[in-house]
């Protein structure tokens, strides 16, 4: 099976995990305000889940573990070893693991959806695809250039 | 140069890493999802134990404890909220048992509404329970019966079941004041905003001689809201 080049599938890995930072960061800011992220379309959704108790753990909004995790995605990307590989593997896992149970609280236990946080479950979803495959493609070719 | 058993180990190792995620990911659904839907109705047990703790502590609106007390504790709270029920059953009986029977704190509940719509009516006829000395039992025995965030469970059946067990004597006189002290919740709600807060429980504490209360977020347990307290008198 042919791989796209592992010098494409970072360039995408580093798009995407940028556009993941701008999100984070403005659900992050907004909230951080007192306020909550607009929805685009209108509708009240975007405040319900901001507002509710899921979104901070321990505390901490929970947008602020996006931006570390997005930022922590974009910084394997400018790397081609096996520690950025499996990294980026293992923090976009997460990140998609925790993407799917908070869309499943949105839907099933606040009954609210936040254009916002679907936009950035999309993202680690895409993110996750790539990192696998980088893995998959390449992990374990420690001393191989990139190609 | 590949190294086919690094990369043996290593895929081994994301497989791994990909089972636990699932299992994780499923056991976090499973939890989250068994948490109970469906608000419980107030029993006379529970209106008892209540009665109990609160037995002889004055109450003067949403104010629990000695009017004259030096500190003032202001709590922010959702009754929709878990982490404030949660809260109230684990970090504040320490506080009620020592530092307000005692006359060196009083608390005042304030509505903070951040949970959804029923938030608002179900802070009011809390207000409303306030006006006839029986607020913290109302607060109390919302917490014991809370049903999951926003399932719908807040309604006027509940919040009437609530008033009952609470002791409200004049649910005639309980019914026309919450219609009227909406507008307080919502002003609570403002001034928690205004105190930088953006989730609940926070509080915030006036001590002897100060004019404007001073948040203090969300201490984490029984011992460091007592510090608090002890810092602010």
């Amino acid at each position: 099976m042919s791989y796209p080049s592992e010098d494409n599938l970072r360039r995408w890995i580093a798009f995407v995990a940028a556009l993941g930072v701008g999100v984070a960061t403005y659900i992050a800011i907004v909230e951080s305000g007192g306020g909550s992220p607009v929805c685009l379309a209108g509708g009240t959704g975007c405040a319900t889940v901001a507002k509710s108790s899921y979104s901070h753990v321990a505390g901490v909004n929970i947008a602020i573990f996006g931006v570390i995790g997005y930022l922590l995605l974009l910084a394997s990307a400018f790397f081609a070893n096996d520690a950025a590989r499996f990294g980026g593997f293992l923090v976009s896992l997460g990140g998609f693991g925790y993407s799917v149970f908070l869309t499943y609280i949105e839907i099933f236990k606040i009954e609210a959806i936040c254009q916002w946080c679907v936009a950035s479950a999309v993202l680690m979803t895409v993110i996750f695809l790539l990192n696998a495959t980088r893995l998959i493609a390449y992990g374990g070719n420690e001393l191989q250039e990139a190609r | 140069m590949n190294d086919p058993d690094r990369r043996t180990k290593m895929m081994q190792l994301a497989a791994g890493t990909v089972f636990l995620a699932i299992v994780v990911v499923v056991a976090l659904i499973v939890v989250n999802g068994s948490s109970s839907d469906s608000a419980g109705e107030p029993t006379p047990e529970d209106a008892g134990e209540v009665a109990q703790a609160l037995r002889g502590i004055p109450q003067n609106g949403m104010v629990l404890g000695d009017p004259s007390a030096p500190v003032e504790l202001a709590e922010f709270g959702d009754l929709q909220c878990p982490v404030c029920k949660g809260y109230a059953e684990e970090v504040l009986p320490g506080i009620i048992e020592n530092q307000v029977k005692n006359g060196e704190v009083k608390i005042d509940f304030r509505n903070f509404t951040i949970i959804g719509p029923q938030s608002l009516p179900a802070g009011a006829a809390a207000l409303a329970a306030g006006e006839q000395g029986r607020g913290w039992n109302f607060v109390e025995l919302f917490y014991k019966n809370q049903g999951a965030e926003n399932s719908g469970y807040a309604d006027e059946a509940f919040l009437k079941s609530i008033a009952k067990a609470a002791g409200v004597k004049n649910m005639a006189k309980w019914n026309q004041d919450r219609a009227k002290l909406t507008s307080k919740v919502e002003e609570t709600t403002k001034e928690a905003q205004q105190l930088g807060f953006n989730g609940t429980p926070s509080f915030a504490l006036k001590g002897p001689g100060a004019k404007e209360l001073e948040p203090i977020g969300t201490p984490s347990s029984t011992g460091a809201l007592e510090e608090a307290i002890e810092g602010a008198g």
